[in-house]
């Protein structure tokens, strides 16, 4: 068995004419935090976007669980383990806080112990528990963003992939939403975050991948990202 | 006054099935923003196999539902792969477009047939009498299997895993996909029961009325005017709608020669169109 659950090898991808992601490589090594970070426009959500295969990569491979998934179809990937919570939430807005959470589970490998996970989500997001009945469009930001992270753990999957965790969300929120994180990864769950915010992303996870310009600029333990002169001033403003 | 009375309850009784018809556009549009253009020819072919099911096999016509149903999902997929599939995320008129081209074809095959003779079914059922009026049994019973059929569907929807799946689809494609919901599947699968509910409430419009092979094109813009009564979209409202459709009906048929109906219809579909542009009852995202 491999050290990486998921490995992404010279990627490329983009949307109609423009070319997004220039030969990326980057691995999410089993029951670890890995973060991308970068700038706006750097990437970040096209390479989600292309290992999740909500668009179809050009070139490169995706290698989820020693299986090559490039070309498979999006609910494959979620069939097989993947679970990504989009840029913007995309809930089912107009469903039930509870029917957005059974519809995470939609997948056959997902059908086991549902109710003991159902119990796990919620009280991991005892907020969750008291909005089941109210639908999902009317909740508050952070809310939402609750909603989607327990909709994608409701797959039971093998890796958690985070797109933007913090877009939007009050400080206070993401902190909570943060520690939340940390113990799903000291549970075991493998994850892959990609955040906008470098000094949380940093904070919290194992490894880091610096994306500029649809390649990665470096990449590193955090605490020696954090000590490199041009991340300290691009992208920590110190 | 009590004709205007039996006459409302008659276009409430008419407008239940008028309302199952359009639940199938509605649910077809709701889940992929697609019209189906061929929505009047499929309620039509419902008609014909309730004709030929009864006439010549010699079915109990109401015995011929469960296969107009089957037969309806049947066809839906593969109106969906033959028309709909390749459209999907392309502009609308491309979908409109080719269903309207396979309805032109259907509509050759079946006067190639047919012809465009007057055909009828038969019914022979008791009726119910209240004072001096009778509302036709063949009335009550099609309204009451439109409305039994509506709420299964309604149960369908918000209670099964499938159902729940195919308002997600509805709300959000994308999120669906990543759940792990096989999208394409179950947009064929929304055809599906959107020819299906199209076929039924033919077969029982047949058990109401003569019909001829083009008898769809009306039964069509039937659909759209409930639709906009209903709100696009929502197949709970699409029953509502017909509700209203029929009573309006029930209200002016007294009144004015039968070919005004159609006037009056149309004219509240526009005045509808202008005040409510999502319909009356207009859909929240998830069927």
């Amino acid at each position: 068995m491999s050290d990486a659950l998921l490995e992404v090898d010279a990627l490329e991808a983009g949307y109609s004419e423009v070319q997004v992601l220039w030969g990326l490589s980057l691995k999410a090594r089993r029951g670890k935090l890995t973060a991308i970070v970068g700038a706006n426009g750097a990437g970040k959500t096209t390479t989600l976007r292309a290992i999740a295969g909500t668009i179809t990569p050009w070139r490169g491979r995706v290698v989820f669980g020693e299986q090559d998934v490039t070309r498979l179809p999006t609910h494959q990937k979620a069939a097989r383990g993947m679970a990504l919570v989009p840029e913007g939430r995309q809930l089912f807005s107009a469903m039930t806080v509870a029917e957005n959470l059974e519809l995470g589970a939609f997948s056959p490998r997902s059908s086991h112990s549902y109710a003991a996970r159902l119990e796990a989500v919620f009280s991991l997001f005892p907020r969750l528990a008291e909005r089941r009945t109210q639908r999902a469009g009317t909740l508050s930001g952070g809310e939402q963003q609750m909603v989607a992270i327990a909709r994608g753990l409701m797959s039971d999957p093998d890796i958690l992939i985070i797109d933007e965790l913090s877009l939007g969300l009050a400080p206070v929120v993401v902190y909570q939403l943060l520690i939340t994180l940390k113990r799903l990864k000291d549970e075991g769950l493998t994850i892959l975050l990609v955040e906008q915010n470098v000094h949380l992303a940093l904070a919290l996870c194992d490894y880091a991948y610096v994306i500029a310009e649809g390649k990665i600029f470096t990449e590193g333990e955090p605490a020696r990202l954090a000590a490199m002169p041009e991340i300290r001033r691009a992208y920590l403003g110190l | 006054m009590l004709g205007i009375i039996a006459s409302l309850i008659d276009g409430v009784l008419v407008g239940l099935v008028y309302g199952l018809a359009a639940m199938g556009l509605t649910l077809i549009w709701g889940v992929m923003d697609v019209i189906n253009l061929t929505h009047g020819t499929m309620i039509v072919g419902g008609m014909f196999a309730l004709y030929l099911l009864a006439t010549a096999l010699g079915m109990p016509p109401y015995l011929t539902l469960p296969p107009v149903l089957i037969g309806g999902f049947v066809v839906g997929v593969a109106l969906y792969w033959v028309a709909v599939h390749r459209m999907i995320g392309r502009p609308p008129l491309m979908s409109l477009l080719s269903t309207f081209a396979v309805n032109l074809m259907l509509i050759g095959i079946g006067t190639g047939l047919w012809g465009t003779a007057l055909f009828n079914v038969s019914v022979s059922l008791p009726g119910l009498s209240i004072g001096r009026y009778t509302f036709p049994g063949a009335h009550i019973l099609a309204a009451a299997l439109a409305a039994l059929i509506a709420g299964l569907l309604y149960l369908f929807l918000h209670k099964t895993r499938l159902g729940k799946a195919l308002r997600a689809v509805a709300n959000n494609r994308e999120a669906a996909e990543l759940v792990g919901i096989p999208t394409t599947k179950l947009l064929a699968i929304a055809v599906g029961c959107g020819v299906a509910l199209a076929g039924v409430s033919g077969m029982l419009i047949g058990t109401l009325f003569p019909f001829t092979v083009l008898s769809g094109d009306g039964y069509q813009l039937k659909s759209f005017v409930v639709t906009v009564l209903g709100g696009f979209g929502n197949p709970v409202g699409a029953l509502m709608g017909g509700v209203a459709l029929g009573l309006l009906e029930g209200a002016v048929t007294p009144f004015v020669p039968v070919s005004w109906t159609l006037v009056i219809e149309f004219a509240l579909f526009v005045l509808v169109l202008i005040a409510f542009p999502n319909g009356i009852f207009a859909r929240r995202g998830a069927l």
